[in-house]
């Protein structure tokens, strides 16, 4: 069975799909998957071209993991299903038959073993060459090892454990395991929110490395929360919404805003900010003098009302500023709420001063994982609901789904475990548990990284709220968008200093907001040799 | 909006969750004590019911697991806390040699009343608490090895004390009253190991205290972040974990009214068993009802044990209590279950 790219493009067998032309290696149609109680896939129709690169979106619980892990033949698909593979029937539903297809798969944790080297994670994908005695021929697995990562545009020292490398080439050497095999034909590579946890600078070399795939003739399918990574780097992209898919694109036909309603089902006008701040009142936050680990003598001042952005690469001083404030790691320097100073490392005197942050760390410095819903709404202000001795769970309970419900929060409930909640609504919960002390000064530290689109306009639209009530907000983020989105003034940061400011009105450089935001970052060396 | 409600059917049955399975349905996994507590009554009812099923051996058990019980509770209130006291074992016996030491009448020189001998013991049983906190706590120390550390510190003082002999307190005949009458045809000591329950169940579950105790056991640092005095916390658990296993102590002092050098370790390994096998129960972390309902299953199970063995089951206890152990502690495990389950399906590429 097979169709011509001009009968697709025709819409000859209703699939509503458009070609770029190419050949089609991997072809899917009605694939639906039931999981008890809940249909996670429907009627879903795909298909993957030689040497595209495919990018796959859509919220939390769209049904995109469940595609993957369909593909990868971890669930049954449920029967009805048409899928070929290279114009042959392709039997889905066990580990092996994906395998002999020539599909690999790089899932986001990786799955490399951290404290051995590159040259060990490659040969426990495939077994270590060996000699006489079964000695392992070390120098050829190294060889073996380092032209691998060559192919990929990386140069590394492979005889280092991998957790001494940094996370796209961490990623490099996943994906350079998931394709050593000479025995099949490797065609297609899924790699799984491949850069949900890595700097912008290591989103270029990852990339870097997905062309060089696609030149050798792979197709990548990626799945991803960064829309602009998808114009970047994808050829097409299909979008999945409520288990079905709703359409397969060309990005060239895309434009940013087109593919958000895709992916929402309906249109996200951007709330125009519009602030007003009292210049002449006094400032909520004096942060002067700071210094610490990648900051450098760091002074600003935030106005009640106001929301400050923070921009810059890694490594700037941008990812430190926020730890350092909130006690996450010791700095030196004056921090003064409302002209009363903040003792350095003691999060506790911090937070009865006014203080509230949600840390970009969220498993290792927000989440309690183990307690409830309600437990990690009300830790940080626990006697509040206290009468007598006794801690009054009625009222907190109230108070907690009051917080689930103000929050649009998609729990079972204000006692399920936090764990079994996806990590945006992880993030609401951390979100309520600093709204909820009424801050006078709000930190986020990259409050909507890997969270899906409609979970990151509502927390935009909470710190909205929390400036309107007067308190001063600081957002640290590697994403201009929603700095331009949230920030009256956005400071930017290089080797531990802050090189220049962007207002929202006014201010030097052309373009929007997020536009001259990324100007100063990118001019970022220069700026400093300017001072 | 409607991908809130898509997500919501997620978040409640996770993707590829099957049907609750029978062993869920049963509440094998969170009541497996009570079970198995169950099965001990029936099978040593049937099989020694004259012994075993009698109120003597009811009032027997109750009795003897008392000690057991308050080291359990000493050992439970750092262990939400995600931090080790194995000292308590050696502290016990510190506070029985105390007690019997200073009301022993043949060292003329102290022959104090119980009381207050019982009083100082139970105070440097909180020191050694205050030293394990503080090694703990300032000197960065794990609380495994610190209290590993702590623990034969504090057995080589009790040796010391009593030249590894045994000793007698000479106690008045009201404080043994306190450990060896009856009230209400229940053992009296049993009132004192539900009164200190009751105190910790209610720290542990209805104060703000105890949601830090927690919290600091989930995730140390998060709660630091939040706000929560961690190091206070880990240092006043292990000074609440000593001072209870002083009363113990004082407890088993009034009960039996000897020290030997056997009096600490032999209660440790119970206490733990029973707090590990407890944090199973009920509530999937550790809590007191847990740890008590374990408590008395195990002992119910080993007493019949001992009744079928006989004269010679001295081995009984310690074989018992490590095989049921693990065994409950498996069981309880889903994950370790499904785990099992899984090996049949074949390996991910």
């Amino acid at each position: 069975m097979s169709w011509t790219p001009d009968e697709i493009r025709r819409g000859g067998i209703g699939t509503g799909v458009e070609g770029t032309g190419m050949s089609k290696i991997l072809q899917i149609w009605s694939l639906s998957k039931t999981f008890p109680g809940q249909l996670a896939l429907n009627d879903a129709t795909f298909d993957v071209e030689e040497g595209e690169v495919h990018a796959l979106v859509g919220q939390n619980g769209s049904g995109k993991s469940t595609l993957i892990k369909v593909l990868a033949g971890f669930h049954d698909p449920d029967p009805g299903h048409h899928v070929t593979m290279r114009d042959e029937l392709f039997a889905m539903g066990s580990t092996q038959a994906a395998h002999e297809a020539g599909i690999r798969f790089v899932h986001q944790d990786l799955g490399l073993v951290e404290a051995v080297s590159a040259v060990e994670n490659l040969a426990l994908g495939f077994g270590y060459r060996t000699g006489f005695g079964r000695r392992i021929k070390w120098r050829e697995e190294t060889a073996r090892a380092k032209q691998a990562l060559l192919d990929l545009g990386f140069d590394i020292n492979v005889r280092v454990p991998v957790a001494m490398l940094s996370g796209a080439e961490r990623t490099g050497v996943a994906i350079a395991r998931a394709l050593q095999d000479s025995e099949h034909n490797i065609s297609i590579l899924i790699l799984d929110e491949p850069t949900a946890s890595l700097p912008g600078a290591d989103v270029d070399r990852l990339f870097e490395a997905v062309r060089r795939l696609k030149d050798r003739g792979i197709s990548v399918v990626f799945v991803s929360h960064h829309l602009e990574e998808v114009f970047e780097i994808a050829d097409r992209v299909t979008v999945l919404r409520d288990a079905r898919v709703v359409a397969t694109r060309s990005t060239s036909e895309l434009d940013m805003s087109s593919l958000i309603e895709l992916i929402v089902g309906h249109k996200v006008t951007a709330a125009s900010v519009d602030r007003t701040i009292d210049a002449s009142s006094a400032p909520r936050l004096a942060v002067s003098g700071l210094t610490g680990l990648g900051l450098n003598d760091v002074s600003f001042e935030v106005r009640p009302g106001e929301v400050l952005g923070v921009a810059g690469l890694t490594g700037s001083g941008r990812d430190t500023l926020i730890p350092s404030l909130s006690g996450v790691i010791d700095r030196f320097g004056d921090v003064t709420i409302d002209g009363v100073s903040l003792p350095s490392g003691d999060p506790g005197v911090s937070i009865a001063s006014g203080l509230a942050f949600v840390p970009a760390d969220r498993l290792r410095n927000g989440i309690i994982s183990m307690m409830s819903v309600r437990s990690n709404t009300t830790i940080a202000d626990v006697k509040r609901n206290k009468t007598g001795l006794r801690l009054n769970h009625k009222k907190e309970k109230a108070e907690a789904n009051e917080w689930i419900r103000s929050l649009s929060v998609v729990t079972t409930g204000s006692e399920a475990p936090v764990s079994t909640l996806s990590g945006g609504n992880q993030q609401k919960v951390m979100m309520s548990r600093s709204f909820r002390l009424n801050p006078k000064v709000l930190l986020l530290d990259e409050p909507t990284q890997g969270v899906d689109i409609g979970a990151k306009e509502e927390i935009h639209t909470f710190v909205d709220s929390a400036a309107a009530s007067g308190s001063a907000v600081v957002v640290a983020s590697t994403d201009s968008a929603e700095l331009a989105r949230l920030c009256d003034r956005v400071i930017v940061m290089h080797k531990g200093a802050i090189v220049d400011t962007v207002l929202r009105n006014g201010g030097s450089g052309a373009g929007s907001m997020a536009e001259r935001v990324d100007q100063v970052l990118l001019a970022g060396s220069s700026l400093v040799t300017h001072k | 909006m409607s991908g809130n409600t898509e997500t919501a059917t997620t978040a409640a049955r996770p993707a590829g969750a099957p049907q609750k399975s029978l062993l869920a349905k049963l509440g094998l996994d969170r009541f497996s004590a009570l079970y198995l507590w169950g099965a001990f009554m029936v099978i040593f009812g049937i099989w020694k019911t004259d012994t075993f099923l009698s109120v003597a051996s009811a009032k027997l058990i109750m009795g003897e697991n008392v000690a057991v019980g308050i080291l359990a509770l000493a050992f439970l209130i750092p262990f939400c806390a995600s931090t080790f006291d194995l000292s308590i074992g050696s502290v016990m016996s510190l506070s029985v040699v105390i007690t019997c030491f200073l009301s022993d009448e043949k060292s003329r020189s102290f022959n104090m009343p119980v009381g207050y001998a019982a009083l100082i013991a139970v105070l440097a049983c909180m020191c050694v608490g205050v030293i394990s906190g503080f090694v703990v706590v300032k000197l960065k120390v794990n609380s495994f090895i610190a209290t590993l550390g702590i623990g034969q510190v504090v057995s080589a003082i009790v040796l010391k004390l009593s030249f590894n002999r045994q000793i007698t307190g000479t106690f008045s005949s009201t404080f043994e009253r306190f450990g060896r009458g009856d009230l209400l045809g229940i053992p009296v000591v049993f009132y004192y190991l539900a009164v200190l329950g009751l105190i910790c169940w209610f720290v542990l579950e209805h104060t703000p205290v105890g949601r830090f105790i927690y919290a600091t056991g989930g995730n140390p640092e998060a709660a630091r972040l939040a706000g929560v005095r961690t190091n206070r916390i880990v240092w006043g658990s292990l000074i609440a974990s000593s001072t209870m296993a002083g009363i113990a102590g004082v407890v088993l002092s009034a009960k039996v009214g000897l020290f030997t050098s056997a009096t600490g370790p032999n209660y440790l390994f119970p206490a733990i068993a029973a707090v590990f096998f407890g944090a199973s129960q009920l509530k999937g972390r550790p809590n007191v009802g847990g740890t008590f309902i374990a408590l008395f299953a195990l002992a119910f199970g080993i007493k019949g044990l001992q009744l079928v063995v006989g004269t010679d089951s001295y081995w009984v206890n310690p074989m018992f209590q490590g095989t049921t152990l693990i065994i409950a502690v498996a069981l309880a495990s889903q994950r370790g279950v499904a785990k099992l389950r899984k090996r049949k399906a074949p390996a991910a590429a």
